[in-house]
C-alpha cells in the first residue's frame, strides 16, 4: 500500500468522496480519520490473505463490490434484528455487570438503547428491534401497576376510577419521557469506534393491547415533537407495519395510530411503512406477532430460513455484494452475451459470499460476545466461548445485490424501463433471473441465499466512475456522477407516482434479501396526511413490501419555521442557516456536508412529483 | 378553457393527492403573488374542457383542484369542468380571489353552478401583511376554506 498517498488524502488535504463514503460519519473528525485509515489498512490483509484471485479479479475489474469489506477480516456479520423482549425479560450481561430485567418503562427504553449500542459493536451493519411495541408493552403496564400502588398508599381519598385515571395518566406522561429519551439516545451516543451513531431500525404498529397502542402514540408523538431544539430526528428508522385487520381499514383497532403514522410522517420522514399483507411477506405470517416481517432501515429483509424457523428475530443478514450490471451490459455484444456474462458473475458472486462465510465460520463466540452469549443471534444459546460459530451462522442470510438496472437497460435496449414496455418486460426478465439462481444456490449450498436490491451508498458513484474511465462519456448511463440504486426508476426521469409506484412493485417479490420503493413529492407534507394516507395505500394496493415517502423538509435555524425553503426563509429572511433533512439510501442526513459528490447529484436530479405547483 | 398548466399530483392544493388545473387570466392582481405570469387572459392555451376531463379521469386520483389565474374569468367552462369532475365521482377543490359573497352577488347562472356542486371554495385575493406560512392550504390569513357541501 501507499503509506505516503494514504497519508496525504486522510490527514493532509481531505477530499470530500474520499473521506465521506458513508453519510453517517464525521469523516473529518479525529476518530473518522482514525476509522478511515485503519479500514484502508484492513482491507489490504483481507485482499491479500483471504479473497480468492477470482473474486478479488472480479473486484479490480469494477463488476463486483464487497460491501464493508474493510471488516471482512474481523469475520463480522451485517446485522441484526434483535429480540428485545428476551433480552429484557431475563436480563443480559455487557461484560461489566449483569442488567436485571427493567421495572418501568423508563429503565426498559433506557436498557433498549444499551442494548442498541452494545451490539453494533458486534456486527458492522444496522441494528434493528422487530417489534418494539409488542416487546415494551409490559413495562407500559408495569409502569401503570407501579404508579397505581404509589396512588393508593398516598393519604388521599381517591375512588378506583380515579385512581385508575391519575395512574394511566402518569403511564402515558412515562412513557412520552422514555420514548423520547430513546430518541434523543439514537441520535447521541456515537458508539461504534467512536464516531458514528448506530445504525438503528424500530418496527412497530400492530399490537392492538391498551399498552402497545399507549407506547407507540407516545412514540410518534415524540418523533413529532423532534429533538431539543425541534430538529428532525435522523434516528431510529421507524417502520409503520401495515396489516389489513389491524391498522389499515376504517374498523381496524389500531387504524388511528396508522392515521397518525401518516400525519407524523408528512413532518418528519419518519415513520416508513411496511407491509405484511404482501403476498410474499403473508406467506410467513400465521397471526402471531413474531410472524410478522420486520425490515431493517435500510430495506434489509430477513424471513426464510433452511435452517431453523421462519422469523425476522434474532437473525439478519451475513454479508452482501453487488453486481455491477451496467458494466456487463456495456461490455455485451447482444442480450444473449449479457445473459452469458451475468451468469459467469453470479457464479464469482455467490463463490465470494460462500468465501467469505467461510472465514465467518471460523471465527468464535468469544469474538463477538454480546450477539452470542446474550442470546442475541438465533441458536447461539448452543454455544460455547470457544466455539466455532458455524452452526448458528447458518440462521443467516448470504446476499448478492445489484445495481444500475435503469442504465443497464438503456445500454440493452436503448430506454430504461419508465420508458418502454419492452425494457419494462427485459428489466423483470433479468432481475426474474438473479432470483432464480438465488435459488439455484441456496439448494446447492445449503445456505439461505437471497437476492437484494443493493442500497449504494458510496458505491453509487464508484461503479460509475471506473466505467466512465474506461467507456467514458455514454449519454443516459454513464453520464451522471451515480448509477441508479437497484431496480429503482432513475431519479431523473419523470414519471407519475401510479406509474413509479406500478413498475417498481413488481421487483418487491423478486428481491427477497430487500427492497425498497420510495415516492418523492415536492411540497411540505406537513398539512396533507391525506396525501401520505393516499400513496401508502397504493403502494399496500401494488403489493409492495416497503416503501417511504421523500419529501422536503426544511427548518430555518433562526426562526424555526418548518416546510419547503428555497433560497431564504420565507419568514424571517435568513438565508444561511438553513438545516436541509434528505434522505440516502434510507437514511436521514441532517446537513448536506455529509454528501459524498454522488449522492449531491442525485439529489439535484430527483424530480419532485409535482415540481411546478404555483401554491407552495 | 385558457389554461395555464396541468399539474397531475400536487399534495399543497388541497387535502390528499389531486390534479390541478392552473387557469389563465388574473383580475386581481394580488401584490406579492406567487406568479404574475398567470394575470394575462391570453396567456397559456385554449384547452377543450372534455381534454382536461380526460386527463382527470387518467390520473386517477380522488382530488381535482381548480386555481388560477381567477378560475371564475371563465365561469361557463368552468360550471363545465367542475360538474363534469363531480359525474367522476371526484373531490373538487376551486380557488378564486373573489369572496363567496361577492360570487354570490353576481347572480351568473355559471358561478352558481360551480357554487352547487364544488365541494371546497377556498376565497379571497392574497394579502401580503396577512401572508403566513404555517397555513393549511392557503397563502394569507384572510382567506377562507369554505365547504360548500355540508354534507
Amino acid at each position: 500500500m501507499k503509506l505516503l498517498q494514504l497519508y496525504e488524502d486522510v490527514c493532509v488535504l481531505p477530499d470530500q468522496d474520499l473521506v465521506q463514503e458513508n453519510a453517517n460519519v464525521d469523516g473529518k473528525s479525529p476518530l473518522g480519520k482514525l476509522a478511515r485509515l485503519s479500514s484502508e489498512v484492513s482491507k489490504e490483509l483481507s485482499q491479500t490473505y483471504l479473497m480468492s484471485e477470482r473474486s478479488k479479479q472480479a473486484v479490480s475489474e469494477n463488476y463486483l463490490y464487497v460491501h464493508d469489506a474493510d471488516y471482512y477480516i474481523t469475520g463480522s456479520t451485517t446485522c441484526c434484528q434483535i429480540p428485545l423482549g428476551q433480552l429484557l425479560k431475563y436480563g443480559f450481561h455487557t461484560g461489566h455487570g449483569t442488567i436485571r430485567s427493567p421495572k418501568d418503562i423508563r429503565s426498559a427504553m433506557a436498557l433498549a438503547s444499551i442494548i442498541l449500542q452494545a451490539n453494533q459493536n458486534m456486527q458492522h451493519g444496522g441494528q434493528a428491534f422487530p417489534m418494539f411495541d409488542v416487546d415494551l408493552a409490559p413495562y407500559v403496564e408495569k409502569t401503570y401497576e407501579r404508579q397505581l400502588s404509589r396512588l393508593q398508599s398516598l393519604p388521599v381519598d381517591w375512588d378506583d376510577a380515579q385512581l385508575e385515571q391519575l395512574a394511566e395518566e402518569e403511564t402515558i406522561s412515562a412513557t412520552y419521557q422514555a420514548c423520547e429519551a430513546f430518541i434523543h439516545n439514537a441520535n447521541s451516543m456515537h458508539s461504534r469506534g467512536g464516531g458514528q451513531v448506530p445504525f438503528v431500525s424500530i418496527n412497530y404498529g400492530t399490537d392492538t393491547s391498551k399498552w402497545g397502542r399507549i407506547l407507540i402514540r407516545e412514540l410518534l408523538r415524540a418523533t413529532e415533537r423532534g429533538l431539543g431544539n425541534g430538529e428532525t430526528p435522523i434516528f431510529p428508522i421507524q417502520i409503520f407495519k401495515v396489516k389489513e385487520g389491524i391498522n389499515f381499514h376504517e374498523d381496524d383497532p389500531n387504524v388511528d395510530l396508522f392515521r397518525e403514522a401518516c400525519r407524523v410522517t408528512g413532518k418528519r420522514l419518519f415513520p416508513n411503512f411496511s407491509f405484511i399483507d404482501a403476498p410474499f411477506n403473508a406467506s410467513y405470517y400465521d397471526g402471531m406477532h413474531e410472524s410478522e416481517v420486520a425490515y431493517m432501515g435500510c430495506r434489509t429483509r430477513v424471513m426464510g430460513n433452511r435452517h431453523g424457523e421462519e422469523t425476522s428475530i434474532g437473525r439478519g443478514n451475513l454479508s452482501f455484494s453487488t453486481l455491477n450490471l451496467v458494466k456487463m451490459a456495456l461490455v455485451s455484444e447482444s442480450l444473449t452475451d449479457f445473459y452469458r456474462i451475468l451468469n459467469r458473475y453470479i457464479d464469482i458472486g455467490i463463490e465470494q459470499l460462500v468465501e467469505r462465510f467461510d472465514y465467518q465460520c471460523t471465527r468464535r463466540a468469544e469474538e463477538f460476545r454480546f450477539l452470542y452469549t446474550q442470546g442475541v443471534w438465533r441458536g447461539s444459546e448452543q454455544l460455547h466461548m470457544q466455539d466455532e460459530v458455524r452452526d448458528v451462522l447458518k440462521q443467516g442470510t448470504l446476499s448478492l445485490g445489484f445495481i444500475g438496472l435503469a442504465e443497464t437497460l438503456k445500454v440493452l435496449t436503448g430506454s430504461t424501463h419508465a420508458e418502454s414496455r419492452e425494457a419494462e418486460r427485459i428489466g423483470l426478465d433479468i432481475v426474474t433471473h438473479l432470483a432464480n439462481r438465488m435459488r439455484v444456490a441456496a439448494e446447492a449450498h445449503d445456505l439461505n441465499f437471497s437476492l437484494l436490491a443493493t442500497p449504494a451508498e458510496g458505491l453509487s458513484g464508484k461503479f460509475v466512475t471506473r466505467d466512465q474511465e474506461e467507456f467514458g462519456m455514454i449519454e443516459g448511463v454513464t453520464n451522471r456522477a451515480f448509477y441508479t440504486n437497484s431496480f429503482h426508476v432513475p431519479v431523473y426521469q419523470s414519471v407519475s407516482i401510479r406509474e413509479k409506484v406500478r413498475i417498481e412493485a413488481p421487483y418487491h417479490a423478486l428481491c427477497d434479501a430487500g427492497h425498497i420503493s420510495y415516492v418523492e413529492v415536492d411540497g411540505s407534507l406537513a398539512h396533507n396526511a391525506e396525501a401520505v394516507e393516499s400513496i401508502v395505500r397504493l403502494m399496500r394496493q401494488h403489493d409492495i413490501g416497503y416503501g417511504s415517502i421523500n419529501h422536503p423538509v426544511d427548518r430555518c435555524g433562526n426562526c424555526g419555521l418548518e416546510g419547503l425553503i428555497d433560497a431564504a426563509c420565507p419568514t424571517c429572511g435568513e438565508d444561511e442557516d438553513i438545516e436541509r433533512i434528505r434522505r440516502i439510501t434510507g437514511y436521514l442526513v441532517g446537513t448536506m456536508d455529509r454528501w459524498n459528490t454522488a449522492k449531491r447529484e442525485e439529489e439535484r436530479a430527483r424530480v419532485k412529483h409535482d415540481a411546478h405547483s404555483i401554491r407552495r | 378553457m385558457r389554461i395555464l398548466s396541468v399539474v397531475e399530483e400536487s399534495v399543497v392544493d388541497g387535502p390528499g393527492i389531486r390534479t390541478v388545473i392552473f387557469t389563465a387570466g388574473c383580475p386581481h392582481r394580488c401584490k406579492g403573488c406567487h406568479n404574475p405570469s398567470s394575470w394575462n387572459p391570453a396567456g397559456g392555451e385554449e384547452v377543450e374542457v372534455e381534454e382536461l376531463v380526460q386527463r382527470i379521469k387518467v390520473s386517477g386520483w380522488d382530488g381535482v383542484t381548480v386555481s388560477g389565474g381567477e378560475p371564475f374569468l371563465q365561469s361557463s367552462a368552468l360550471a363545465e369542468l367542475v360538474m363534469a369532475c363531480k359525474s367522476l365521482g371526484k373531490n373538487v377543490w376551486v380557488y378564486t380571489g373573489y369572496t363567496l359573497e361577492q360570487l354570490e352577488a353576481m347572480h351568473d347562472e355559471a358561478v352558481q353552478t360551480v357554487l352547487d356542486y364544488a365541494d371546497v371554495l377556498v376565497d379571497g385575493r392574497f394579502e401580503q401583511s396577512l401572508r403566513d406560512m404555517g397555513l393549511r392550504f392557503r397563502g394569507s390569513s384572510n382567506q377562507r376554506i369554505i365547504f360548500l357541501n355540508k354534507v
